[in-house]
């Protein structure tokens, strides 16, 4: 007997809305469907009344965990549009923030997915371990989340040796805690257990449906945006692309471990070889006709801003897409025979921020051709309207109606 | 007068009152435990230590709206609760804790062993049939996986708590208890049946990590996703005197009983009960969730036949002895 | 890796003898870094009326009015509701009349309390 049920908006499971409309039998889905929007807040729109100055704290607010992959990748495009070449110190403080803030955001996710599975203490001890992160962000930028370190041709303020002596001392501490963790999750049957060949997809699949990201990454597929098209210091920094061949939603969580241990290699290179200099460069207020396509590897995939500039101080327009907007096609084949308990884990192993891919999309009618617009107050109507018609007290009614 | 002496211990003590409060100490208890063995601190503010933290739980769950589905059975949905919590404190009038039960009355005779574990498997029936009234798809879900575990932990546990019964020679809880306490060697006979017992008893109470009936970040509520207000405030103390009722259970036929009269019998009851209880929140934060088909493949490969195996143990052991 | 059973016992029991690694906020209170993003201050001598923070506002949260009418002598009027205390008024001052402090428990129970202004008696 196959049942409709939504997944969402509201859930425990889900930390922002979305809704997963499926066809259940029994334990199995059978079908399952993405509805998006509710997190909608229009700011491609509101970009376009901004200049480029305050368009670098609206991108921020796109997302509070990856908040600087937005600012950055926004700011490498105008950095590109207006032809000025950032300061090489200010270049080596902004690539390092954009670790840290790798860190923090794997940390989190090591916690997401031990509450999904159930593992409440190992979510606890992941968190109280991110706070040393967080302390350090604190301390650099003037704030946990939102850093607004980002300014046109470098970076707004310089780190000096108390900080950078901070920062060390701390690595050490997050890279014994990071390989505890390692052996941890890989050696509780439990935990094993609930995550070992949940949500299967396999390497032809996951090119094929464009995922990105580490659900790309554990499939076996070695593309990472910073060894294919290097911005900012990546082409002087060494580090591996971290790969695994499980394809399933353990070797997710191998390869963000692997990135972390990756990560803390990359910032103790960046603090030791931090060059001389001044940190930031002046930039000029209007840019001239041009456009400019910017992308960036954000903890969750591969991030990209298209930006159309008209010789003013304000951007014609700003399309972003982000990672997780990539992903849904692949949660959707990967939820597709699966279980109903492993719907949370499939869905977290994605490291899903849905409110950066709350985009726009215009659809045209394919009969006649032209699009609609449709007013607030208008959709208010046909809800109404359609709800009115369904007779509540039928004997076997059943959603959708 | 004489009529009054029962109704006297069946309110007061080892009664209803007695046991909310000792069982929401209990869950204080289990909640500061779980919390420090995460490097937290738990409850803290309401009362000192935050010991009041689940009086005003169930307070503040009295004081909300309590809202029934249209489409359910009004009269089932209410009488559920009250039902299963009728079961369970029943259940707690037959543990051995006070010297009352000496001469065999109604309370204790012999085969109350039997009693108290059928008394404790009636509130999984009530747990799927609220599932079932809820008219919803997630509560249905959760009620056919608390069945299906039923199906997994209910033999392990039954065959556990056989073997003191078979080497006490009695299905009398009372003189299970007096026979350990005679010969406390042999109580280490029985401690594989010891720990399949815990298993057994965390995954009735339903606790991580066999917490799968009313996972949360899967199906919502499971069972009690359409509960609210008294009703579930009527399931949480149902939770808390289970885990009072199955841990002194437990301590009576494994760990020796509860010796010695009034005031001694209560003291070595908190100490026993406290003492299974650590266990059990240790399990809670030391494991996560596992998956239903797991679950039951555990216990049929795993539990089932170490019960056996300790039966086996516990006869060849009592042909030595006598 | 090998499988273990129940490799987490250790460091939890650990944690028992250890100090919570809670916070008693509010009894208790971390202090925050230099360099810490809080309200926004403002000293009146040091304005010359160029207008770029009204301009670079991303929040449009800062009013520079003028207060005479023969000298160059400036008021701010914060909307400290509006201000997403990013410090980019700091940062595109010419003269250096902003700089930021280090409150951040600015919750208040009326609106119109957060409108805060700064003028030269």
């Amino acid at each position: 007997m196959e049942y409709k049920v939504a997944l969402g908006p509201q859930h425990p499971a889900l930390h922002e809305p979305i809704s997963i409309r499926m066809t259940l039998d029994g334990e199995v889905i059978r079908d399952a469907d993405l509805k998006l929007g509710y997190n909608h807040r229009g700011i491609e729109k509101l970009a376009e009344s901004r200049t480029y100055i305050q368009n670098l704290y609206l991108t921020e607010r796109i997302c509070g965990i990856c908040s600087f992959s937005h600012q950055t990748c926004y700011t490498q495009g105008v950095e590109k549009l207006m032809e000025l070449v950032p300061a090489k110190r200010g270049l080596y403080i902004r690539t390092l923030v954009c670790e840290l803030e790798r860190v923090h955001s794997h940390l989190l996710w090591l916690g997401v997915a031990g509450q999904e599975a159930g593992f409440e203490s190992f979510f606890m001890y992941t968190w109280r371990d991110r706070e040393v992160v967080m302390d350090i962000l604190d301390w650099i930028s003037g704030n946990r989340v939102h850093y607004s370190m980002n300014t046109f041709g470098g970076v707004r303020r310089d780190i000096d040796d108390l900080q950078k002596k901070k920062i060390l001392d701390s690595l050490g501490l997050l890279q014994s805690r990071t390989e505890y963790y390692l052996n941890l999750a890989a050696s509780e049957p439990t935990f094993v257990g609930r995550l070992a060949g949940v949500g299967k997809l396999s390497k032809e699949k996951a090119i094929s449906l464009c995922a990105v990201g580490p659900t790309l990454r554990a499939s076996g597929v070695p593309m990472d945006v910073r060894k294919d098209d290097p911005y900012a210091v990546y082409d002087e920094v060494p580090f591996e692309v971290c790969t695994a061949d499980s394809c399933d939603v353990l070797g997710r969580a191998v390869v963000r471990v692997k990135e972390l241990i990756q990560s803390y290699r990359i910032i103790e290179f960046l603090l030791k070889n931090l060059p001389e200099g001044p940190f930031k460069v002046k930039a000029p207020r209007k840019v001239k006709e041009n456009e400019v396509y910017s992308r960036y590897e954000a903890p969750r995939g591969e991030n990209v801003h298209y930006i159309k500039s008209n010789g003013s101080d304000k951007p014609e327009r700003l399309k972003v897409r982000a990672p997780t907007l990539a992903n849904y096609a692949a949660t959707i084949a990967m939820l597709k025979n699966g279980f109903i308990a492993d719907i949370p884990l499939i869905f977290a192993a994605i490291d899903p921020c849905i409110c950066c891919a709350e985009r726009l999309v215009q659809l045209d009618d394919a009969r006649r051709g032209e699009s609609q617009i449709l007013t607030f107050s208008q959709l208010r109507a046909m809800a109404n309207e359609r709800y009115k018609n369904v007779n509540f007290k039928k004997k076997d009614i059943a959603w959708p109606f | 007068m004489a009529i009054l002496k029962p109704i006297l211990y069946i309110l007061v003590y080892p009664g209803l009152i007695f046991l909310m409060i000792y069982s929401t100490f209990c869950e204080w208890y289990d909640r500061k435990l779980y919390a420090r063995l995460q490097n937290r601190i738990g409850p803290l503010h309401t009362g000192r230590s935050g010991i009041l933290q689940p009086i005003a739980d169930i307070i503040k769950l009295f004081a909300k709206e309590d809202i029934v589905p249209e489409q359910a059975d009004k009269g089932m949905f209410t009488a559920l609760p009250i039902f299963a919590l009728a079961i369970v404190c029943t259940a707690a009038l037959y543990l051995p804790v006070w010297h009352y039960t000496e001469v065999p009355s109604f309370i204790s005779f012999p085969g109350d062993l039997i009693i108290v574990v059928y008394l404790l498997s009636l509130p999984t029936l009530i747990f799927f049939l609220a599932g079932w009234h809820s008219t919803n798809y997630f509560s249905a879900i959760g009620g056919t996986r608390v069945l299906t575990m039923l199906f997994g932990y209910e033999i392990p546990l039954l065959l556990a708590l056989l073997s003191p019964a078979v080497l006490a020679d009695s299905w009398r809880l009372l003189e299970i208890a007096r026979f350990f306490q005679g010969k406390p060697l042999l109580m280490l006979v029985n401690i594989i049946g010891f720990f399949i017992a815990l298993i057994a008893l965390q995954a009735k109470l339903e606790r991580v990590p066999f917490d799968i009936p009313h996972a949360e970040t899967e199906i919502i509520g499971g069972q009690f996703t359409e509960y609210s207000g008294k009703k579930l405030a009527f399931f949480r103390l149902l939770g808390d005197i289970e885990m009072v009722v199955g841990a002194g259970l437990i301590s009576a036929v494994f760990l020796g009983g509860f010796p010695g009269g009034l005031l001694p019998g209560l003291a070595w009851f908190i100490i026993k009960t406290l003492f299974v209880i650590s266990l059990l929140a240790a399990m809670r934060a030391a494991l996560s969730r596992i998956r239903i088909d797991q679950m039951i493949h555990f216990s049929w490969r795993w539990l089932a036949p170490l019960a056996v195996l300790q039966l086996f143990i516990v006869i060849i052991i009592k042909g030595m002895v006598s | 890796m090998s499988i273990k059973i129940a490799p987490f016992i250790p460091e939890m029991l650990r944690s028992l003898f250890k100090k919570p690694a809670t916070v008693k906020y509010p009894f208790e209170k971390t202090p925050v870094p230099p360099g810490f993003r809080g309200n926004v201050v403002f000293d009146p001598p040091k304005c010359i009326g160029c207008m770029i923070c009204v301009n670079d506002c991303p929040a449009e949260a800062i009013d520079i009015i003028r207060v005479s009418e023969t000298e160059k002598k400036f008021k701010m009027i914060l909307h400290n509701d509006r201000c997403i205390h990013c410090a980019q008024c700091v940062d595109s001052c010419p003269t250096k009349t902003y700089h930021m402090d280090s409150e951040f428990e600015l919750a208040v129970l009326n609106r119109h309390q957060l409108k805060i202004e700064y003028k030269k008696d």
